[in-house]
């Protein structure tokens, strides 16, 4: 059994979640419907039972207490008051008539009552009954109740008979002999009444008898509901328990499962986390690597111009000390020459100094914003270039339209405009053309922006490459030539540092000449400093 | 100039062609005291009238010239003008490119910037020492000729068979009977000649017919 039921339960855990549920239900609203039925019917079979003892019963009895009083009342009393001379015959007639009409009525609906058909027990009750059969007198008392009514039915005739012949005798004034009759009326009137109260007690027994038999089936049914109640209330638990359990195991292994995979993912995060953090210092060791190596690629072409800016006046130099040995070689070392030669060489080397001067400042990051004129910074780095520049014989225009003073590092603007020079100057020099060579550089304010326009007639950028200009690492020149970097770096430099915006486009454009160019365009705008602004406001 | 005679170019004039004002009024300056006239030009311009009005002996050019290049100016005069003028280029850049095209122009020097002057002027004393010694030769030649015309032409005829036949190590192996077969000369005038040589020294005699001569000698004269 209990092998059994563990093997149920098995089974039961294996079936799937919403079959359990689903035959929850359906034990749950089969038990509710078979209890309400249930309940219904015992209802309406006990009311009909109750009914049923009512007419059957309660009725027939008041029929027999009837035909008593009939008897006793009408009969015997009329008979009696002849008797004694309180009435006339001829007044009692009627009565007499009368109460003879109304026994006869009642014995017969009593009798009608007591064998109608109708009046059986509901099918429930018969059910039950016979699924628990009663040993009861009920046949014996059957039979006695036929030998009474059939007692009654003689005595009734007798009464009948003996009061056909009181009335007759009555009729013909035989007054003794009538008294005679009535004596003996007055006795069977006495004995019917006796077989009737029998016949009543009968009767009530067999009430008595029913009510506990309907009162039996009653309990029964109470028995059979609360059996059933309890069964699906019990069943329902169970079941619910073992879906609850069910629920608990299931949530258990979800929770496990969830448990192992936030474990997963926390293991997941961390590396990913370690990952990142590892990513992000590569990375920034790539910027710091690029920096290092856009400094050093603009620190050589600083080099290239110190050498070049150096090498005239270290020429000058070398000549002036040598001149002072041939001059004593010749006796001509006067004070004089002396003089001259000196102060020549003090000048040449205060123009050396400041040239390293000029690029150390290049090279020192600026520390703090300082105000200065955008032209100023242009003018530095042309300086800067002009070695190059005038080189490769490329003629460069400034035109300023207004003085605008912004607020920043100059340096970094200074790096900047000095990398997209050094752009247009590579793009310049790959052109094959015998074209002239020009740079174009316009300064202006646009609205609250200082705008500096450089544009040069190298060709214009290629459309596939322009997008990609801005990105670090993408050089179209020779490994050699150029890291990659220095448009990536500018572009970090006046978005981040200076809060502007660096854009590049192809243009057709004269340059002030007749003809017509494929230029690319560079613009940087740069906020102009909140005094400048509202002074331009007011303006 | 430790052992180069740097008098010898007291006599030479020279076009130095350079851009920059200021190394080129220093190098006047210095080389001023070593030729007789320096020319100093910025321009190709400049220096070709320069070229064309004055004697020129030395063109000391830059290569690198405002708007301009020496090597240009230096091809211009040599192969469209055929003016044959010892040049030395000055530079700052040590490109290849223009060294091939200073070869190929028969540059006589490539003088890297700096300049040092003892360099410079090493090398224009060698570029300048054959024209001297040029000089010299055909004054020699002029020298012996009259000599020749005013003495005994036998004893001239002899000395000159005597250097021309030196070995490398200034030998002279002959007999007199060989002497004699290529000059119609007397015995005793060859042998007296040749007691002469010997006293002062200038032809000792070695060995048998082996004879050395002593250029040193010469000189205590």
């Amino acid at each position: 059994m209990i092998f059994n039921i563990n093997k149920f339960l098995k089974y039961f855990d294996a079936i799937a979640f919403s079959y359990k549920t689903n035959f929850l239900i359906f034990i749950i609203t089969a038990g509710m419907i078979s209890i309400t039925i249930l309940s219904q019917v015992s209802i309406f079979s006990l009311k009909h039972d109750f009914d049923v003892l009512f007419e059957k019963r309660t009725k027939p009895l008041i029929e027999l207490e009837k035909l008593k009083d009939t008897y006793k009342v009408n009969i015997y009393d009329t008979y009696y008051d002849i008797q004694q001379g309180d009435i006339t015959y001829k007044n009692s007639k009627e009565v007499i008539t009368l109460a003879t009409q109304l026994i006869n009525q009642s014995w017969t609906t009593y009798k009608r009552k007591t064998e109608n058909k109708n009046y059986q027990p509901s099918y429930i009750t018969t059910f039950i009954t016979n699924l628990f059969p009663e040993t009861s007198l009920f046949k014996v008392e059957k039979i006695l109740e036929r030998n009474i009514i059939r007692n009654i039915d003689k005595k009734i005739l007798i009464i009948s008979n003996t009061m056909s012949t009181i009335n007759t005798l009555l009729e013909k004034d035989r007054y003794a002999q009538a008294f005679e009759h009535i004596e003996r009326l007055n006795f069977e009137v006495k004995s019917i009444n006796i077989y009737l109260t029998s016949l009543s007690n009968y009767d009530l027994k067999l009430a008595v008898n029913e009510k506990r038999k309907t009162e039996k089936v009653f309990n029964i049914i109470i028995i059979i509901s609360v059996i059933s109640i309890i069964f699906v209330f019990l069943f329902s638990i169970i079941l619910s328990v073992l879906i609850i359990n069910n629920f608990k195991k299931l949530h258990n292994s979800l929770e496990q499962k969830v448990a192992l995979k936030t474990n997963e993912l926390l293991k997941l995060n961390d590396s990913l986390e370690q990952r990142i953090k590892k990513e992000v210092k590569n990375s920034r060791k790539k910027d710091m690597i690029m920096f290092q190596q856009s400094k050093l690629a603009s620190m050589g072409e600083m080099l290239q111009n110190i050498a070049h800016q150096w090498r005239q006046p270290l020429g000058s130099l070398t000549m002036i000390i040598q001149s002072f040995q041939t001059k004593m070689m010749h006796g001509k070392l006067t004070d004089d020459f002396v003089d001259r030669k000196v102060n020549d060489s003090l000048l040449l080397a205060d123009s050396m100094s400041s040239t390293l001067d000029d690029f150390r400042d290049f090279f020192n990051p600026d520390k703090v914003k300082t105000k200065f004129l955008v032209q100023n910074c242009l003018e530095h780095s042309l300086e800067l270039s002009k070695y190059l520049l005038e080189k490769e014989k490329i003629t460069f225009s400034l035109k300023v339209k207004e003085d605008i003073q912004i607020s920043g590092f100059y340096n970094e603007l200074s790096h900047v405009l000095l990398n997209i020079i050094n752009n247009s100057q590579d793009a310049l020099l790959a052109k094959e053309t015998n074209e002239d060579k020009l740079i174009y550089i316009v300064i202006k304010k646009v609205n609250d922006m200082a705008q500096i326009v450089m544009i040069d007639n190298g060709g214009g950028i290629p459309q596939d490459v322009m997008p990609k200009v801005f990105e670090p690492y993408y050089t179209t020149k020779y490994k050699s030539a150029g890291t990659g970097i220095g448009l990536y770096m500018s572009k970090q430099i006046i978005e981040k540092h200076m809060q502007g915006t660096i854009t590049c486009k192809n243009i057709k454009h004269k340059l002030g000449t007749n003809n017509l160019y494929d230029c690319t365009k560079f613009i940087i705008s740069i906020p102009l400093e909140q005094e400048e602004q509202d002074k331009h406001n007011e303006e | 100039m430790k052992n180069k005679d740097l008098n010898i170019l007291q006599s030479f004039n020279i076009l130095y062609l350079e851009d920059d004002k200021n190394l080129r009024l220093h190098t006047k300056d210095v080389l001023e005291d070593f030729v007789n006239n320096i020319y100093t030009v910025g321009t190709s311009t400049e220096a070709f009238n320069v070229l064309i009005n004055n004697k020129v002996d030395v063109i000391i050019s830059d290569i690198l010239l405002e708007n301009e290049n020496g090597i240009d100016f230096l091809r211009y005069i040599k192969e469209d003008k055929n003016i044959q003028i010892p040049a030395i280029l000055t530079t700052a850049h040590t490109d290849t490119k223009y060294l091939l095209d200073a070869i190929k122009l028969k540059v006589e020097n490539y003088i890297v910037k700096p300049i040092n002057i003892k360099e410079l002027l090493n090398t224009l004393h060698d570029i300048l020492l054959p024209v001297i010694q040029q000089k010299e030769i055909a004054k020699n030649n002029n020298v012996i000729k009259t000599i020749s015309v005013v003495t005994d032409s036998k004893q001239v005829e002899v000395v000159n068979f005597i250097f021309n036949n030196l070995n490398d190590d200034n030998m002279l192996v002959a007999s007199y009977s060989e002497i004699m077969e290529e000059i119609n000369i007397s015995k005793p005038t060859l042998i007296k000649l040749f007691k002469e040589l010997a006293e002062k020294k200038i032809l000792v005699k070695v060995q048998h017919k082996t004879y050395r001569f002593d250029d040193k000698s010469l000189n205590s004269i």
